[in-house]
């Protein structure tokens, strides 16, 4: 249905309407818009590297097991404390009945940031390698459906709320896991933003 | 799919969107038990108490990612699903879609935040939290625009009644 070549000879399909846009060579920083939409379709960054939003999001995939592992914070009532993981939160409220809410912050808290942050590392990795891994294309695909699920910066925020909520209850005591979790956000904003596209479609064209 | 199944699945999930949007305001999402006494909390209630305990920036927040977030992605995706097939605004409406996508993940904040203070709030009778039906209703809200903006494709903006559907 849609059109996966994106380029007719000199014509970029907009990504965003579908209306062609004739291509041109840019000057560096300038941008090219959809003379019908206003979408930006093409820009020359000036990047060259893909190698920072290797190094992003593999230093994230590291700090993604430590936000998972470590507590991120302990609640202390009259001597009776509790801790909690990402994952916690999602198995008390599987326990309490709310499957489908408990698989909705699983997916946003756990596995989309970490699928996401795996895809960057794979295409981004086979650019910097000059490798032809398997379904690179593909992959590439997802990052662009995993990015608004990947919802660590969100949860960071909703951490923070969560520890002043605590505070007029009881005593909240930071732990490891909410500093790694700050990180965690940190490193998928910057690998995204270092993941140009351009340049991986650019690079995966050379390999062929 | 074609483009006529992709519009009426995203408007029947707006549609969906707007009911549930009622119950996820009006039920409590969860009830917090501090020292023997149970005090259910509706989103709207989880801010005021937020705002009274003088954290007004955090309030704030809230209120925006909470209530004021769901609500304007659901009357920019009415509009944008009524105003299909009409040559007007079609600019606006991609701009409007665009906004309401990049904001609309934050709308999650409530949600991580029912599941933090589950998970902490298990002493008993000291300090329980319990996860109450406005949890559930307020996720799917959430769920419902998601898809909504999913299926109907930003290209469908540009498509005229005059000019047929592929
Ligand atoms: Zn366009």
């Amino acid at each position: 249905m849609t059109t996966t070549d994106n380029r007719i000879s000199a014509w970029l399909a907009c990504p965003e309407c579908e209306a062609p846009c004739l291509d041109r060579q840019l000057p560096k920083k300038a941008e090219l818009r959809c003379t019908r939409c206003g979408v930006r379709v093409k820009i020359a960054s000036g990047r060259h590297s893909l190698q920072p939003a290797w190094a992003f999001a593999t230093a994230g995939l590291f700090v993604a097991i430590l936000a998972n592992v470590e507590p991120i914070m302990t609640f202390d009532v009259a001597g009776d404390t509790q801790s909690n993981h990402i994952v916690s939160g999602v198995i008390e409220l599987a326990r309490q009945g709310y499957g489908p809410v408990a698989a909705l912050v699983c997916f946003a808290g756990v596995i989309a940031p970490v699928l996401h942050l795996t895809a960057i590392w794979y295409v981004a990795s086979a650019c910097c390698l000059r490798r032809r891994w398997p379904a690179v294309h593909r992959v590439a695909v997802l990052i662009e459906m995993l990015e608004p699920w990947n919802l660590v910066p969100v949860y960071a925020i909703a951490t923070v709320v969560a520890v002043v909520k605590l505070d007029m209850m009881g005593t909240v005591d930071w732990k490891a896991g909410a500093l790694w979790i700050l990180v965690l956000s940190l490193c998928s904003l910057c690998a995204a933003e270092a993941f140009d596209r351009e340049l991986v479609e650019e690079r995966l064209e050379a390999l062929k | 799919m074609t483009d006529a199944a992709r519009l009426q699945w995203a408007q029947a999930m707006v549609v969906t969107g707007i009911v549930l949007y009622v119950p996820a305001n009006v039920l409590p999402v969860m009830t917090m038990t501090v020292v023997g006494t149970v005090e259910p909390l509706t989103v709207l209630g989880g801010v005021e108490e937020l705002y009274d305990s003088g954290l007004w920036p955090m309030a704030a927040v809230v209120f925006l990612a909470s209530i004021v977030v769901p609500f304007l992605k659901l009357a920019s995706l009415s509009w944008i699903l009524l105003m299909h097939g009409s040559p007007l605004a079609q600019r606006r409406r991609g701009t409007l879609r665009r906004v309401v996508h990049s904001i609309g993940s934050w709308s999650m904040v409530d949600v991580f935040l029912l599941a933090i203070l589950a998970a902490v709030g298990q002493l008993g009778a000291l300090a329980g939290v319990k996860a109450e039906p406005g949890g559930f209703f307020f996720a799917a809200v959430l769920v419902c625009s998601l898809l909504a903006a999913e299926f109907y494709k930003p290209r469908m903006i540009w498509q005229t009644n005059s000019e047929p559907t592929r």
